[in-house]
């Protein structure tokens, strides 16, 4: 999608010239310069003319992974199809579905959504981990998941399970939109640890490191998480939940 | 990471032209701000935002920016005619273009005004590497006495040069890398527009398997 740009209108005969990401740029030279632009690549805007311009913009690709690899935080260059590369992009589809997540929470929840928020900030983290590796200089920048984060996950299924009716037997996953989005939240981040441990278990075949192994249950736990979340949307919004029935 | 960066307030010292089309803008330097070489800042003007990388050491006293004008730029001619004392807000530091010691040699690869975050890195002490330097004219290389002395080899790269000399050589930094670096794997620092670390990744995929690649793009 374009980001917006900014309509110019120009008072004299311009100069421009398309560069290889396809922006428009201002070309230092016309009629009266030495140096003319490529004219295939060049247009020309006449006077009192209007041309939308992407100035202030910026762009978002460089083009460097069009080739099938990507380049990792650390600064390899590997394939996409790497399970490095599988298992934080599985963290980023689970991030983007809890921005789903958030949208449909009915506004007043905002302690619900500030918390959400915390749990998208908490993946980036993980994200960075996966996408360095181990003994690089670029660790340093990296933070760790710490016991803390995986603490108030928990705690917060404690809350959420003090308010909820007993559990009697296999939910079906839906109800209120808010709920559905959770489960598929759940389902996604389940995938993920799959991934993830796939990935450490290639990695470190003997012993998994404590920063890897913390970040490993903070997604297991964010799981169980996002089950009771499922249910809570559910009870707030006053949608009795569906057992499977043998 | 990047939570660390804060909102500081700054005031212009001064500016140095150092070409028609370059100068330096010379800020002063908040006493809690800090950053490390290679990183940039997001200098306000008005509603508008532009990223910038340093020039100046954290050791220095002041802020140093290393400006490109650009006549339909977004802030580079509104910085060009700023007055002396103006107060101008930034936020900072942001970035991961940081140099990392490796076994590997160091090569730089720099556009214009793309040197600016090496200029840190080497005010900092940084030595031995190799800068790579593409640049039109032979006026446009900033801060080259500085890199004679520390880098292990510096190369002008100048595409609009009728012919290579001893101290420059005509052509674009991708023809020098392709035809003139052995193979090997080595660090890749790249800065510079973005065209350019899209063709040198590629080269470095096809010619210098197993190297590393960071690299820092303007636009």
């Amino acid at each position: 999608m374009n980001a917006p740009g900014i309509i110019c209108r120009f008072f004299s005969k311009k100069f421009f010239q398309i560069d290889r990401g396809g922006i428009i740029r201002y070309a230092e030279s016309g009629p009266d310069c030495k140096k003319q632009p490529n004219p295939e690549l060049t247009i020309s805007v006449m006077e009192g003319s209007t041309i939308l311009t992407r100035k202030g913009t910026m762009k978002i690709y460089t083009g460097t992974g069009d080739r099938g690899k990507t380049s990792l935080f650390s600064g390899e260059r590997v394939f996409k199809s790497h399970l490095r590369i599988e298992a934080y992009g599985d963290l980023d589809e689970l991030n983007s579905i809890i921005g789903a997540l958030i949208a449909s929470l009915p506004t007043q929840n905002s302690h619900l959504i500030k918390e959400l928020q915390q749990v998208q900030s908490d993946l980036f983290t993980i994200s960075a981990l996966l996408a360095t590796t181990p003994d690089s200089p670029s660790m340093d920048a990296i933070e760790n998941i710490t016991p803390e984060q995986i603490k108030l996950l928990e705690s917060a299924v404690d809350r959420m399970q003090e308010e909820l009716p007993e559990l009697r037997g296999f939910i079906l996953p839906g109800g209120d939109i808010s709920a559905s989005w959770s489960h598929l939240a759940r389902t996604v981040c389940r995938r993920s640890e799959r991934r993830m441990v796939r990935f450490l278990e290639e990695m470190f075949p003997t012993h998994i490191p404590n920063s890897y192994q913390q970040a490993l249950t903070y997604v297991n736990r964010l799981s169980d998480y996002f089950f009771a979340l499922a249910r809570y949307c559910n009870y707030i919004t006053g949608v009795s939940e569906k057992l499977w029935k043998i | 990471m990047e939570s660390k960066a804060a909102k500081y307030t700054t005031t212009i010292l001064d500016r140095c032209w150092l070409s028609k089309v370059t100068y330096e803008l010379i800020l002063s330097k908040p006493p809690s701000f800090d950053f490390s070489p290679g990183q940039r800042i997001h200098l306000c003007y008005g509603t508008t935002k532009r990223e910038y990388s340093l020039v100046s050491s954290p050791a220095d006293s002041k802020l140093i920016l290393c400006i490109r004008l650009v006549s339909d730029g977004v802030l580079s001619p509104e910085l060009g005619n700023i007055k002396t004392n103006t107060r101008l807000q930034f936020t900072g530091p942001h970035g991961y273009f940081t140099f990392k010691p490796s076994s590997r040699p160091a090569i730089f690869v720099a556009t214009g005004t793309g040197v600016a975050p090496f200029c840190s890195m080497v005010r900092s002490g940084i030595v031995g590497y190799t800068l790579l330097h593409g640049v039109q004219t032979a006026e446009e290389l900033h801060y080259a006495d500085e890199f004679r002395s520390s880098a292990a080899l510096y190369v002008p790269c100048l595409s609009e040069a009728n012919q290579s000399s001893e101290s420059y050589f005509k052509g674009r930094v991708s023809d020098y890398l392709l035809n003139q670096i052995p193979p090997d794997r080595y660090d890749f620092y790249l800065c510079g527009r973005a065209e350019m670390i899209r063709d040198i990744t590629f080269l470095v995929d096809d010619n210098f398997p197993g190297s590393f690649i960071y690299t820092e793009s303007f636009y």
